[in-house]
């Protein structure tokens, strides 16, 4: 009883003590946390670009997915009136975005750009049918919503694009699944590497581990100090790594753009202050983890 | 009447024998003398260490039923040349190591039936002084000293003047912000003695103190072991140092094979007989 009293007092009291002696670690031991920072800094780089990487192409994926349109031709000869209740129906549908009539002139002076020798031909007048542009609101409903619009009235053709579309969702599946588990192996890596690198700077004070354990420091003592520096070697680490991906993955997704304009959408979606957040969480997990694991060896009696 | 002290728990001790109100901690206890031991001229006992084996992995055996009983307040040399136990009989009195059997009792405390979350607790209440100093090399000497203090909880305002009145017993008060590696090997030394003594413990267990010292210096360390013994703290001294024991003429307990094969007080360090 008189032992736990004793321990319960220098808890309350030592947290100051902890602290400062976490730091003085830190600021004395400069190489070894160079090291640490610099290794953490650099995997926690390479995880940061690959997810960003990987939620970029699922973003540009289910982006051009979303771009899929259904184009609709009321049946020839029909009037602008049967073009509008058609519209009208369609917008009824549950699942459809929002429906456009496309201008029938326009189109006809597009398409007599486009093909002259139809003009020559001397057909008389404006032959096309109006079409409807009907964007959705989930792609995975495409074929669906198209079996309904073919079933309506003065409906004379659907166009959905359904090879097109079945091959960039199967691409969009395959970018998922290899990102998934790309992240996975990348994160135990990740992991791996920043507790070794922990561990090699306990491995470097375990003279002063054994000599604080013979001078009567409790396991918690020195535990404590040396899981703080963990959590602050991995945030630095994030922070470093959050540098080098804003300046890095800028330069990429500028050059990108420049070489393919399609790119011009290319972003994970993540914004800088979510991207640090989840990085400086990330450090200071793993750090924190990888310094109670490792001290764990060394303060076995 | 009782001989063993396998009965002995830590904390507590009951014999049916002694009416409840009676019962005693272990330091009173053996200040009362009730233990039945032989207690060396009359005083309590520090450290008991009762028919100890250790025994290594290898099958190599380091102490071999040894028995030793150190009373409060002396100055005892443990000698005996290089693989003969000392450090190993040392070792057990800060549980650095646990005996393959027998029982090692230390300012009343079981040690071998200890806790380990209890044995920091064991170890503030001793001092340790190393051969290689064991100094902390990322802190000065004044830092070494105050970790000592802190990590016991104590207030910084007693920090400071702890550390002044030690500092200025072992006479290194000029050197209090070097580093360990800006020391000289006698500097160090001192600078690990006032370690040791910074939470005024009860016994000073010093594992070949002078063995990386000149002749010297090695006495002027001795001679502070002696001043620290004077004031009451009970010293234990490994030491192959010859001209130290011979000229201190201190208690000798000499080790031969993890054995006690002479203890003599003001002896010498060879055998006076041989």
């Amino acid at each position: 009883m008189k032992i736990r009293v004793r321990i319960k007092t220098v808890n309350l009291r030592n947290i100051e003590f902890l602290i400062e002696e976490a730091f003085t670690g830190i600021v004395r031991n400069g190489l070894m946390a160079f090291a640490s920072i610099s290794t953490i800094a650099l995997s926690l780089a390479v995880l940061g670009a690959f997810v960003l990487a990987m939620m970029g192409a699922n973003h540009f994926t289910t982006e051009q997915i979303d771009r899929f349109e259904i184009a609709v031709f009321t049946v020839p000869g029909a009037a602008k009136a049967k073009a509008d209740a058609l519209a009208d129906s369609i917008r009824k549908i549950e699942g459809i975005k929002d429906v456009s009539i496309l201008d029938r002139d326009e189109e006809y002076a597009k398409f007599k750009r486009e093909r002259p020798d139809f003009e020559s031909a001397g057909l008389l007048g404006n032959p096309l049918p109006y079409a409807l542009r009907v964007r959705i609101v989930k792609a995975d409903q495409l074929t669906m919503l198209s079996t309904k619009i073919r079933a309506l009235a003065d409906v004379d053709h659907v166009n959905v694009g359904q090879e097109t579309y079945k091959r960039v969702v199967a691409l969009a599946n395959a970018i998922r699944a290899i990102s998934f588990a790309g992240v996975i192996i990348l994160l135990i890596t990740t992991a791996f590497i920043i507790s070794n690198a922990i561990r090699l700077t306990l491995y470097a004070r375990r003279r002063e581990i054994r000599i604080m354990q013979l001078v009567g420091a409790t396991n918690h003592t020195i535990r404590t100090p040396l899981v703080i520096e963990g959590i602050v070697f991995g945030s630095a680490g994030a922070l470093v790594a959050w540098i080098l991906l804003r300046l890095g993955g800028g330069y990429v997704v500028h050059s990108a753009q420049r070489i393919t304009p399609m790119f011009g959408s290319f972003s994970s979606g993540l914004s800088g202050a979510g991207l640090a957040f989840w990085l400086l969480l990330a450090g200071a997990v793993i750090g924190a983890i990888g310094s109670l694991v490792s001290i764990r060896r060394f303060l076995k009696d | 009447m009782f001989r063993d002290f396998g009965f002995i728990k830590p904390h507590n001790i009951v014999h049916p024998e002694i009416p409840k109100h009676q019962h005693l901690s272990p330091s009173r206890f053996a200040s009362v003398g009730v233990l039945g031991y032989n207690c060396p001229r009359e005083k309590s006992v520090m450290i008991y260490v009762k028919d100890v084996s250790v025994e290594y992995a290898n099958g190599v055996r380091a102490l071999k039923d040894t028995s030793v009983t150190i009373s409060k307040g002396e100055f005892v040399f443990v000698v005996g040349s290089t693989g003969s136990g000392k450090s190993t009989l040392l070792k057990l009195l800060y549980r650095d190591m646990l005996p393959t059997a027998g029982t090692v009792i230390v300012d009343g405390e079981n040690v071998t039936a200890m806790k380990p979350s209890a044995v920091p607790f064991l170890r503030r209440k001793l001092g340790v002084v190393y051969q290689d100093f064991k100094l902390l090399p990322q802190k000065n000497v004044w830092e070494n000293l105050a970790f000592a203090l802190r990590v016991i909880g104590t207030k910084p305002k007693e920090v400071h003047k702890r550390i002044g009145e030690v500092l200025e017993l072992v006479g290194l008060t000029h050197r209090c912000d070097s580093f360990p590696n800006q020391l000289s090997g006698g500097e160090q030394q001192r600078a690990a003695i006032a370690r040791a003594l910074i939470n005024n413990p009860t016994v000073l267990i010093a594992d070949e103190p002078t063995g990386n010292l000149d002749p010297t210096t090695s006495w002027d360390i001795v001679q502070l072991l002696e001043q620290i013994n004077i004031r009451g703290t009970t010293v234990l001294c490994a030491t192959h140092d010859s001209q130290i024991v011979d000229g201190m003429k201190k208690r000798v307990i000499q080790l031969e094979a993890g054995e006690v094969i002479r203890d003599e007080n003001k002896g010498a360090y060879q055998n006076s007989e041989s």
